[in-house]
């Protein structure tokens, strides 16, 4: 809400200065979020006299000024303007002087006659016909009267006044007027507050003879009030009116669309004005739209109409869009003669979404969805009519049609005193509670410590002892609450398994050279495309945004590698040659699509790398370690992810539950993306890690007698996984084996083309006593004929 | 033989001191006291001398074992030190040289102050809870004192995901989700990733984290909550920093306040960073609205709290001076290695 500081002075006394004055409002609650210092940008440009104009030489349009700028020597100014006479007073800029916008005016020669500053228009200095009578005018700006030589503009042409911007809350819509900040300002500063007190002539006549007003939803519109003008006068507005309009960011139209617009900034209620003889059967209908229907708004658009949104129709049609926008039809034009007045509450959260049905938004409708004061229909009214009286727009006939459905009883609320500073924990003296909630219009009565509290309906939103409390508070001080330490009983906080489990799985991934990375929780809809992911695959079941910031963020990841690849990208663009990463968020699962009830969140995390020395197998081993640090038991199986390289990528299934899907990136997948080297993903269902109950560790003993180590060099096929050979080995040395350790695998020369030669060592040892001859023999064979038996030959 | 074992002895000396390896002096005690040394040799001859002369000869060349035997020990010692330096010497290396990478990885910085953050109210006594990020409308707008079509929901453009579900655009829809779970005393805190339909730029982001505090209990007051408050600002911000309430509206605490405080960078005088004022906004705060906890089945006759949403973005971004959101989640690792 924008208010020139020097409105407010019309209805509050101001003894502070303005920064002091939003200080003091902020601290009450009413943000400042610009002060605006009218012709703040205008520096040296002063009111100066014409002493003489000469021709120019070198030009027929130009001309020399000899002018008294208050200096003592006449200043030469030379001028392209042609509406300037001797002996007129005018706006000289100076050398080194600002204009609005910044512009800079020095000394210099025009067509080689030195100038020494600028005459200025109206417009040069930022002023508009209701700042300034001529301002608008094509030429120089001609001052009125005959300031001195030398006078700051800014005070010849009375821009002298502030614009404040003050942020009203969604719980004080009673602000969103001059009025209602006026009237904080008087509490805060604790100066004299005046409403005008609306007094107007009459013509006579019955308002019933001329119109008649039928309201059939009184739950949408709960009160409207009609008034009819004859024989309007309609003109300029006086420039009070304009500048109050201009500041508060509305254009001035004329007397009596200004004034409609200047009761809505007073008093916070809008008006709309009709022309009467517009209003068919002058009858008017404030009903729902029916089917069908359509209305032309003022602004020339033609709306469609729905039954949910309630128009104000005449005889036959709608006439205006209630509470948003008038009709075309029945707009308030230079030629208009007789006026109907409309002050009316609609109910807000039907303007609300009239409004986001159709795209409009305007100051009244703005005003109605946070909410008007059905008292406040009355009042506004009034002041209309005061001003028609008193700017002499038209003849008021006699009579107000004033429709309601009831109106309501003040709120009454009965409170101690403790009950409401108990909220607070700071002393007040009661009977300043009881001052200060009277000062802000709650009508209140102190009895010992309780309290009879009337609250009007203008300040719908105080319900008990919490509002009344933060009332006292903003106007009694925030700065006398102290803090006091937490009380209760010493308890540590606890964290969720879940968070202790994750925070150890990212030291681990810390420790292993990975960075935590953070990453959109929405996905291009399209990703799941680019990896090549079968039409079957549930990932694709994405839950869309139904209002996405644009296409690349419109659905819920169903999983975490997409981001990745992405994060992946950026670092390989930017010539990082290599990286770890991983991240920890969660997957979004539907329980069926389109959505109707919250999706699984489930706990996922994706690992990254790249770089020279990376490979499956790097990856492999951060993935084991996770497992191991889960308590996991784990296996691997071939998979067949589509966005992963064929031959490398892997499944991996902890305590024999699918949990993670790893591998090399396929090149066409990495090229989608502008990856141009060799990329390794992995994606974790960390939900069922996660649930994995970790063993309790208990302390084994150390060894006490001595390991044997054996190796077995054997001949395979060269597709057999060395898993496979790895398993026989665990089994053929049965409770012995202690560890195995794969030392070579070769194939190429010397080896039988399809074969190759794998070598491991085998550590054997038992708790109970070194080793004999004959129990290393017998977990020897029992390798060998394991080994054997899945098809791989002892090298002799 | 007196005479004999002063010869061998002086010679001996003289050749264990112009030893210059551990080989020669290994020679030399071979020579002298070996199995067939010279010493050795004289004592093989003490036999021939007189039972009375034997005692004194017999010291006197024992005297003369020992004396080597510490003479070619000392040397012995004096060579390997001496060659010990040596090969250190010849092994100095240029300290210069570049480390061999230990390559630690790293907490996102956004974590880093959740982490932060946790500890300072764990210690507190808060617990740590989670709450959905697919939220019903329920949760996150209306049992938060914001019904359908209120102006409030004005406030936060909300990404929608179908008529009744939303990304929730606060945490505090986690307060409901304790209060219903919870019996008071509560104390719990919500850290959090949330959602609003920002467009992106250097300070808005459609995704961002947040952290939500609540506490009910019998007699809980504003001098409470800015108690809390303030031990969280010095903990964060340093120990000097002061906290200022200004009075503000959410729809879900009365009364509500805006929460400031002093600019650390110019402790309160005014810079760039504050834009001036002395001051920084960090988070919203209040006591809890009595149609919330009513909401949840708390009667707010008996019960009051307070609840508090910080954002950590901001919190982290003002710490480490980063002066583009976006930065955060665009992930270069030459960003992310600094933290």
């Amino acid at each position: 809400m924008k208010i020139s500081l020097n409105t407010l002075k019309y209805y509050v006394d101001i003894n502070v200065p303005v920064e002091e004055l939003c200080d003091r409002m902020v601290m009450a609650g009413f943000e400042v979020e610009d002060i605006e210092k009218q012709g703040d940008e205008i520096k040296n440009v002063v009111a100066a006299k014409i002493l003489k104009i000469a021709p120019h030489e070198n030009s027929d349009h130009l001309q020399i000024c000899s002018m008294d700028t208050g200096a003592g020597e006449p200043v030469q100014i030379v001028t392209g303007a042609q509406n300037i006479h001797e002996g007129d007073y005018v706006p000289a800029a100076l050398d080194n002087s600002y204009l609005p916008g910044g512009v800079h005016i020095v000394s210099g020669k025009l067509r080689g006659v030195e100038s020494n500053g600028m005459l200025c228009s109206g417009k040069e200095l930022g002023l508009t016909e209701s700042d300034y009578e001529g301002a608008e005018v094509n030429g120089i700006l001609i001052l009125k009267g005959e300031p001195t030589p030398g006078t700051d503009i800014r005070k010849v042409i009375g821009l002298d006044d502030y614009i404040i911007d003050f942020k009203i809350t969604a719980n004080r819509p009673d602000c969103n007027c001059f009025l209602g900040v006026a009237k904080e300002i008087s509490v805060v500063l604790g100066t004299k507050f005046t409403a005008p007190k609306p007094e107007y002539k009459t013509a006579g006549g019955n308002i019933n003879d001329y119109i008649s007003i039928d309201v059939r939803n009184f739950d949408l519109c709960p009160r409207y009030i009609g008034r009819v003008v004859k024989n309007l006068r309609i003109k300029e507005s006086p420039e009070w009116m304009k500048k109050a309009i201009t500041a508060s960011g509305m254009r001035p139209i004329n007397n009596i669309v200004d004034i409609t617009n200047f009761v809505m900034l007073e008093t916070g209620q809008p008006m709309h004005a009709f022309n009467y003889n517009d209003i068919r059967g002058h009858k008017i209908i404030v009903r729902n739209a029916a089917e069908g229907e359509s209305i032309t708004t003022l602004d020339g658009k033609e709306h469609k109409l729905t039954p949910d949104m309630l128009v104000i129709a005449d005889g036959e049609q709608p006439s205006c869009l209630a509470g948003v926008m008038g009709g075309k039809e029945s707009e308030i034009e230079n030629d208009t003669t007789d006026l109907f007045l409309e002050s009316a509450k609609f109910r807000r959260d039907n303007i609300r979404h009239t409004c986001r049905a159709l795209g409009v938004r305007t100051e009244a409708s703005s005003r109605y969805e946070r909410g008007t004061d059905i008292m406040n229909v009355e009042y506004a009214s009034e002041r209309a009519l005061q001003l028609i009286s008193d700017l002499d727009a038209g003849d008021i006939i006699d009579g107000t049609i004033d429709i309601n459905d009831g109106l309501p009883e003040d709120r009454i609320i009965n409170v101690t005193t403790d009950k409401i500073m108990e909220l607070i924990g700071v002393d007040v003296p009661d009977e300043k509670i009881a001052d200060i909630l009277n000062s802000l219009g709650l009508t209140t009565v102190l009895n010992g410590k309780e309290l009879t509290v009337r609250v009007p309906s203008i300040r719908d939103d105080i319900e008990g002892r919490a509002d009344l409390a933060e009332e006292v508070m903003r106007i009694y001080g925030y700065n006398h609450i102290v803090g006091t330490p937490m009380r209760g009983d010493v308890v540590r906080g606890k964290k969720l398994p879940e968070r202790i489990k994750t925070d150890k799985i990212k030291a681990l991934l810390c420790g292993a050279g990975a960075r935590e990375i953070a990453t959109y929780s929405f996905i291009g809809s399209g990703a799941v495309d680019t990896l090549l992911l079968d039409k079957n695959d549930e990932r694709r079941n994405q839950i869309k945004i139904i209002n996405p910031l644009g296409d690349e963020y419109s659905v819920m990841r169903t999983q975490l590698t997409t981001s990745m690849l992405t994060v992946l990208a950026t670092n390989i663009s930017r010539k990082i040659t290599a990286g770890r990463f991983f991240e920890i968020s969660k997957r979004f699962i539907a329980k069926s699509l389109p959505i109707t009830e919250q999706p699984d969140e489930l706990a996922t995390m994706s690992v990254g790398i790249y770089g020279k020395d990376e490979d499956f197998f790097t990856l492999k081993g951060i993935i084991e370690s996770i497992m191991k640090l889960c308590g996991a038991h784990t296996e691997y199986e071939r998979s067949t992810e589509p966005y992963l390289h064929p031959g490398r990528q892997a499944l991996v299934k902890a305590n024999n539950v699918p949990a993670a899907v790893f591998g090399e990136v396929h090149p066409a997948v990495a090229e989608e993306y502008g990856i141009d080297c060799r990329v390794y993903v992995a994606e974790i269902k960390l939900d069922i890690l996660l649930q994995i109950n970790k063993r309790k560790t208990v302390y084994k003993p150390l060894p006490k007698f001595p390991a044997v180590e054996r190796d077995f060099a054997m001949l395979c096929d060269s597709d057999l996984p060395v898993g496979t050979l790895e398993k026989a080995i665990i089994k053929g040395a049965g409770r012995l084996l202690e560890k195995i350790e794969l030392f070579d695998v070769y194939s190429g020369a010397q080896i039988p083309e399809g074969k190759k030669s794998v070598a491991y060592s085998v550590w054997l040892r038992s708790a109970d006593g070194t080793l004999t001859d004959t129990e290393i023999e017998a977990a020897s064979s029992s390798i060998i004929k394991n080994l054997e038996s899945v098809g791989a030959e002892l090298r002799k | 033989m007196k005479e004999k074992l002063k010869a061998i002895k002086a010679a001996a000396q003289n050749a264990i001191a112009a030893a210059d390896s551990e080989n020669i002096i290994e020679e030399l005690r071979v020579k002298y006291l070996g199995k067939k040394g010279e010493l050795t040799a004289i004592l093989k001859q003490m036999g021939s001398l007189s039972p009375e002369e034997r005692p004194a000869m017999g010291q006197l060349v024992n005297e003369a074992k020992q004396e080597l035997e510490t003479l070619i020990a000392e040397k012995k010692e004096a060579l390997k030190a001496k060659a010990t330096e040596l090969k250190l010497k010849a092994e100095t290396i240029d300290i210069t040289m570049p480390a061999k990478e230990i390559n630690a990885g790293g907490l996102h910085p956004l974590n880093i102050v959740i982490n932060d953050m946790i500890d300072i109210f764990q210690s507190m006594g808060f617990d740590v809870v989670d709450g959905p990020e697919v939220e019903t409308d329920y949760y996150n707008f209306e049992c938060l004192n914001v019904p359908a079509d209120h102006p409030a929901r004005d406030m936060q453009d909300t990404f929608y995901l179908a008529e009744n579900l939303l990304l929730r655009t606060q945490t505090s829809a986690a307060q409901i989700r304790t209060m219903e779970t919870r019996k008071p005393p509560i104390r719990v805190i919500c850290p959090g990733r949330v959602f609003r339909a920002d467009e992106v730029d250097a300070t808005h982001s459609p995704v961002f984290h947040q952290l939500e505090g609540l506490v009910v209990d019998k007699g809980i007051t504003m001098c409470d909550l800015k108690g809390v408050l303030e031990q969280f600002a010095r903990e964060i911000y340093g120990s000097d920093t002061k906290v200022r309430f200004r009075p503000s509206f959410f729809p879900f605490t009365e009364p509500s306040v805006e929460v400031d405080v002093s600019c650390s960078e110019c402790g309160g005088k005014g810079c760039r960073v504050c834009k001036g004022a002395g001051w920084i906004e960090i988070l919203g705060a209040g006591m809890v609205h009595p149609n919330v906890l009513r909401c949840c089945g708390i009667d707010p006759d008996v019960y009051s709290g307070f609840a508090f949403g910080i954002g950590i973005d901001r919190i982290t971004t003002t710490r480490y001076k980063i002066s583009d959101i976006r930065l955060l989640f665009e992930n270069d690792k030459r960003f992310l290695d600094q933290f």
